[in-house]
């Protein structure tokens, strides 16, 4: 928790101010159940498209589901799926990563299917995984750890290079320290910097993804809420009725803008290079 | 004297007013004419050679190009149009035809019979109607000039219905017999008919081109929807394939189309406030079907398959898929009102009642398990896939554990083609059938709808054969009736609703009828 240390709430507005939305988001959809009367997934049909109103803060949409409930479930949704890719990128990137950084034998040929990999943009990765094993929240979160963890990999090695050749790297070795204590104790922890802002743009890009994936028909299977599937169905409506598609569009922006806010602040304030160049 | 001078004057002025007027009348009748209409249509389609291909838009843009023997009219009854008259004979067996005379083909020459066998033989060979009829059918011969005769091996009580048939493809036209000599099984791409237009351009997958053809010879009787006279208005007529709903819709908007096909029904005020803009509701030409699968538990048993009709709450139902109720309504028959075929108290007692508690009993009668029932359906259509949403939200309510699989097309398709892996289906019909054996869905109750094998559908079985033969109206109307009782007893399947689509029309495109293909004779610019 060593940045916690460096972080002071007004010289990083951006960090306050994507902590504080996320903090908001975080409450909104771990408590979903009670900030709301209305089932995310029940029919009304007879009150559909419904315009926002005191029993709909944001409206209904084409089958009468109240938009603000739908949302606030689609936000768990987006939250579950990042959560869940972060951390799988984290523990295959990290592992892969670190495994290549600190052996070079196993560098070689490691991070040439991992170019190759790098090749294909990641969302056409997660497209076509999630086609052929089926739509599903499971499978996204594969489809975009899967696309997602190349790049972590070669982030976490190329820290790992430039630190295992440190000088106090170098002692601990020769003090007979095993492998897999200099990896822990040494390299990681000092690497956790470049790899606590890659998480926070993966946990944005994920979430984006989720949408995206949801929007092509790919991702989160109906009835249940998602924000892409949400902004899909209300495209025929958005004439007629913008608030389907305004309310899960803007809850999107803000939540990728907030955590890409953080993933910025964070590097600004980690990275001991750019931290001098900001002060002057 | 002067009374006579006023008298004389009287009658002359009023000679001179009635020709003035009448003088008027036909100016107007003239102005019609004239003006190059562009309609915009949400398919492209392959090739323009309706007897090779099952897609319905085809015959809808050539149907201004090719005429049949026999049209429907408004009404759906069936007026011979190039026929001038016709007649049944030795029980069915024999269908004597009498053409009309002296109506000029657009290579200029007079069609006669030879055209007619001709284009009738290719017909019978290929296209997807005439095989429908070639096992019953022996030889079609030629008594004169204007007179044909069709032989039948066995009564075929759907005949003349399926020449006229506005289903998909199947509808017979009359080409001209050097043409289809010409290309014989192949692809048309020369086309020389009879119609009030004809073909001048295509490019693919952007537009067709007609122009008026002078020497049209119209039907002498009364114009209504495809049947009678024929008037060529427009000079130019020019389908473009817009698969964008929304482009279609702003096209409409700024004036760049006189026509959309099926635009978005959400967007219907939106037209409504637009003085430059018509809405077209069209009658409830199609219908959603729920199709059971039959072959497997819980549907094998029909008690369960009637436990779904409780289940549903139809009304509920109509706003989800379609919306807007002036898009859709209830309707148990297979055939709409106004249909010659109709049946009005179909399904009595059983649909439109919703009655969870009954359902669970007949669910608990019919042994089920309380596995999960699989919901089957396709995510690219609007209907199937909010159908298939409110129908799991419906059944969960009453306890049914459901799993949805919406996939796109192909893949429902090649899914529901399996006998395992899914229980209901929803699926898109056309509604606006002449006759009761026409649509493939029905014609045969073991094909992929339903794989329904058993006691009660060889009762059906027994019932289409009789229905086929018999050729008096009336008699076949009372097969009729028993079907569609039978049909809501055993529930292989059953229509939920029936819904329109929406097209909307400039406003200076005038006597514009909504039928279920569009046409563009009789209607006229301003």
């Amino acid at each position: 928790m060593l940045f916690l240390k460096k972080y002071k709430k007004y010289e990083h507005p951006y960090i306050t101010t994507s902590i504080i939305i996320l903090i908001i988001i975080a409450f909104l959809s771990l408590f979903a159940p009670l900030l709301t009367d209305y089932n995310p997934v029940r029919n009304d049909a007879r009150n559909r498209l419904q315009p926002p109103s005191y029993q709909h803060f944001l409206g209904t949409d084409q089958f009468g589901r109240d938009v603000f409930t739908r949302i606030l479930y689609g936000i768990r949704t987006s939250m579950e799926v990042g959560l869940a890719v972060v951390l799988l990128t984290v523990i295959f990137g990290g592992i892969v990563g670190v495994m290549a950084g600190y052996y070079s034998q196993i560098d070689k040929i490691v991070m040439r299917i991992l170019d190759a990999l790098m090749a294909f943009p990641g969302i056409i990765i997660a497209i076509s995984l999630a086609a052929i094993w089926g739509a599903g929240k499971l499978n996204i979160i594969l489809a975009l750890s899967f696309a997602y963890f190349p790049k972590m990999a070669r982030i976490v090695r190329s820290a790992v290079i430039s630190i295992k050749d440190l000088d106090y790297v170098d002692s601990a070795r020769s003090v007979g320290a095993k492998d897999s204590r200099i990896i822990f104790k040494y390299i990681l922890k000092n690497s956790a910097s470049p790899i606590m802002v890659q998480a926070t743009f993966n946990f944005a890009l994920a979430i984006l993804d989720e949408a995206a994936l949801s929007f092509l028909g790919v991702g989160i299977m109906p009835p249940a809420p998602s924000l892409g599937a949400m902004v899909t169905d209300a495209r025929t409506y958005m004439v007629v009725a913008p608030w389907m598609i305004l309310a899960p569009g803007i809850m999107i922006i803000l939540a990728v803008l907030s955590l890409n806010l953080l993933g910025d602040g964070l590097r600004d304030l980690l990275d001991p290079h750019l931290k001098n160049t900001l002060k002057k | 004297m002067r009374r006579k001078i006023k008298i004389t004057a009287v009658v002359l002025m009023t000679l001179v007013f009635s020709l003035l007027l009448s003088g008027n009348v036909l100016a107007q009748e003239e102005d019609h004419y004239g003006g190059t209409l562009n309609a915009a249509l949400q398919m492209s389609v392959a090739h323009l050679d309706s007897d090779n291909s099952t897609d319905s838009l085809i015959t809808a843009m050539m149907n201004h190009v090719y005429e049949g023997l026999f049209e429907f009219d408004e009404n759906l009854n069936l007026t011979p149009h190039l026929a001038e008259s016709y007649q049944i004979g030795e029980d069915g067996l024999v269908y004597d035809v009498k053409l009309r005379e002296n109506v000029t083909m657009h290579n200029g020459q007079t069609m006669n019979a030879d055209d007619v066998i001709a284009s009738f033989k290719r017909w019978l060979e290929l296209n997807n109607g005439g095989q429908l009829v070639s096992p019953y059918f022996d030889r079609v011969e030629k008594i004169d000039q204007y007179n044909i005769r069709f032989k039948f091996k066995e009564p075929y009580a759907p005949f003349l219905n399926i020449l006229a048939s506005p289903v998909s493809n199947q509808k017979f036209v009359v080409r001209a017999e050097e043409v289809v000599n010409e290309f014989g099984s192949d692809v048309i791409d020369r086309h020389v008919g009879t119609g009030p237009y004809k073909y001048e351009e295509w490019v693919p997958d952007q537009k067709l081109v007609l122009t008026r053809f002078e020497d049209y010879s119209p039907s002498p009787r009364e114009g209504s929807f495809f049947a009678g006279e024929r008037i060529p208005y427009l000079d130019k007529i020019v389908f473009n394939f817009i698969p964008d709903a929304q482009v279609r819709v702003s096209g409409v908007q700024t004036g760049q189309f006189h026509f959309a096909e099926e635009v978005p029904r959400d967007q219907y005020s939106l037209f409504e406030a637009n003085p430059n803009i018509d809405n077209v509701i069209i009658y409830p030409d199609r219908m959603s079907m729920l199709i059971f699968n039959n072959a497997n538990p819980p549907f094998d048993n029909k008690y369960a398959r009637q436990a779904i009709a409780y289940a549903l709450d139809f009304e509920e139902l109509g706003y989800a898929m379609i919306g807007n109720p002036k898009f859709w309504r209830l309707e148990p028959a297979l055939h709409e009102e106004g249909n010659p075929w109709h049946v009005p108290d179909a399904g009595k007692g059983i649909y439109g009642v919703y009655d969870p508690e009954k359902a669970k009993e007949l669910l608990d009668r019919a042994g089920y398990d309380g596995s999960p029932i699989v919901i089957l359906s396709g995510q690219d259509n609007a209907m199937e896939r909010q159908g298939a949403i409110a129908i799991q939200d419906q059944l969960e309510k009453i306890g049914v554990e459901v799993e949805l699989q919406l996939f796109d097309r192909p893949t429902v398709v090649e899914r529901r083609a399996k006998k395992e892996g899914w229980h209901i289906h929803l699926s898109p019909f056309i509604k606006i059938v002449p006759d009761p054996q026409i649509h493939q869905g029905w014609t045969g109750t073991n094909k992929w709808i339903s794989n329904w094998d058993s006691e009660e559908s060889r009762e059906m079985d027994q019932i289409f054969a009789e229905m086929l033969k018999e050729v008096d109206q009336e008699k076949r109307y009372k097969i009729v009736e028993r079907m569609e009782e039978k049909l809501w007893d055993a529930v292989p399947y059953f229509n939920i609703l029936d819904y329109s689509r929406l097209h909307i029309k400039r406003a200076e495109l005038k006597n514009f009828k909504g039928s279920w293909q569009p046409f563009f004779w009789n209607t006229y610019l301003e």
